[in-house]
């Protein structure tokens, strides 16, 4: 009891790194998980999707815009889109298409797109 | 007798006692917060790949007016043929055997007096369709030109519309 021997102290210093490091290591397994989880959240929560959809709705219905406007049909088709969307999809949608301009030479109709699902609020001005 | 010569060495082990409860309690935390993570991953990666392979027949395949697949056969009302072309799209898989993906196709549209409808095009394709099973919902947006075949209180009877495609897609 009385005669102490401090030789092996390293080895209990070893140890001691061994533990903080593995302490160090569980806590980026813990936070690895955590982060898979909200991403896939993420990912599902935001309307990616839908917005492509809407976009490539729009631009079938400008691409149809001539026609549609001599048989007068451009305010039918819009509220389909904008009922539709409200009531399937719980998004807040609109799209307003302006009359064709000059834009560097071309003849393009500028489009405004909005789109608000209560979480994401997406908004687009294009010439189309 | 008492003799506090050894002190250091009481200290060092309440302080690893501390570090291996610590680490050990950080473990096991972790596995309890793995299953609530994998549970969304399939659910996004199914998602994907049913907004692709509607994207995908939503291309027409020739350049000009020509019409999609899908416009095609939502036009004709084949909704039956809809999803069997949709899910042979979903389950092909290079090399391997075919994946066992199940859906259901339903469509709506806006009745003459301004409400939407949403009404099945196709019956489930697993026969044990329950009601329960983890479903993600796909949609596209498609443009006829004339009245879709047996959708019979479309809002008027001519004229262009726009619809929406929803597919219930489930792994069975």
């Amino acid at each position: 009891m009385a005669r102490m021997n401090e030789e092996g102290q390293w080895i209990v210093l070893m140890g001691l790194l061994v533990a903080v490091a593995l302490f160090f290591l569980a806590l980026i397994v813990n936070q690895s998980a955590l982060v898979g989880q909200t991403t896939a959240e993420g990912v599902l929560e935001f309307p990616k999707n839908d917005i492509r959809d809407l976009r490539s709705a729009v631009f079938d219905y400008i691409d149809r815009y001539e026609v549609l406007q001599t048989h007068g049909h451009l305010g039918d088709v819009k509220t389909d889109i904008v009922e539709i969307s409200l009531e399937r999809k719980n998004a807040v949608v609109n799209f307003t298409v302006g009359e064709k301009r000059d834009v560097s030479g071309r003849q393009l109709h500028p489009v405004t797109i909005h789109y608000n699902n209560g979480v994401t609020e997406y908004d687009e001005t294009v010439y189309y | 007798m008492v003799n506090d010569a050894g002190q250091l060495y009481t200290m060092e082990g309440v302080a690893a006692g501390l570090i291996m409860l610590l680490t050990a309690y950080i473990v096991i935390s972790t596995t309890s917060i793995y299953t609530t993570g994998d549970t969304h991953i399939p659910d996004m990666q199914l998602e994907q790949l049913g907004s692709d392979v509607l994207a995908m027949m939503d291309t027409p395949d020739g350049d000009g007016d020509g019409r999609s697949r899908l416009t095609e056969l939502i036009g004709a009302g084949k909704g039956e043929m809809l999803r069997n072309e949709f899910l042979a799209n979903c389950n092909m898989r290079t090399e391997d055997p075919d994946d066992n993906l199940q859906a259901q196709v339903f469509l709506s549209y806006r009745r003459t007096d301004g409400s939407v409808n949403t009404t099945p095009l196709s019956s489930p394709s697993d026969p044990g369709f329950t009601g329960r099973e983890n479903t993600v919902r796909v949609t596209r947006w498609v443009q006829l030109t004339g009245k879709p075949s047996g959708i019979l209180d479309i809002r008027n009877n001519t004229g262009p519309y726009a619809v929406l495609v929803e597919v219930l897609l489930w792994r069975a």
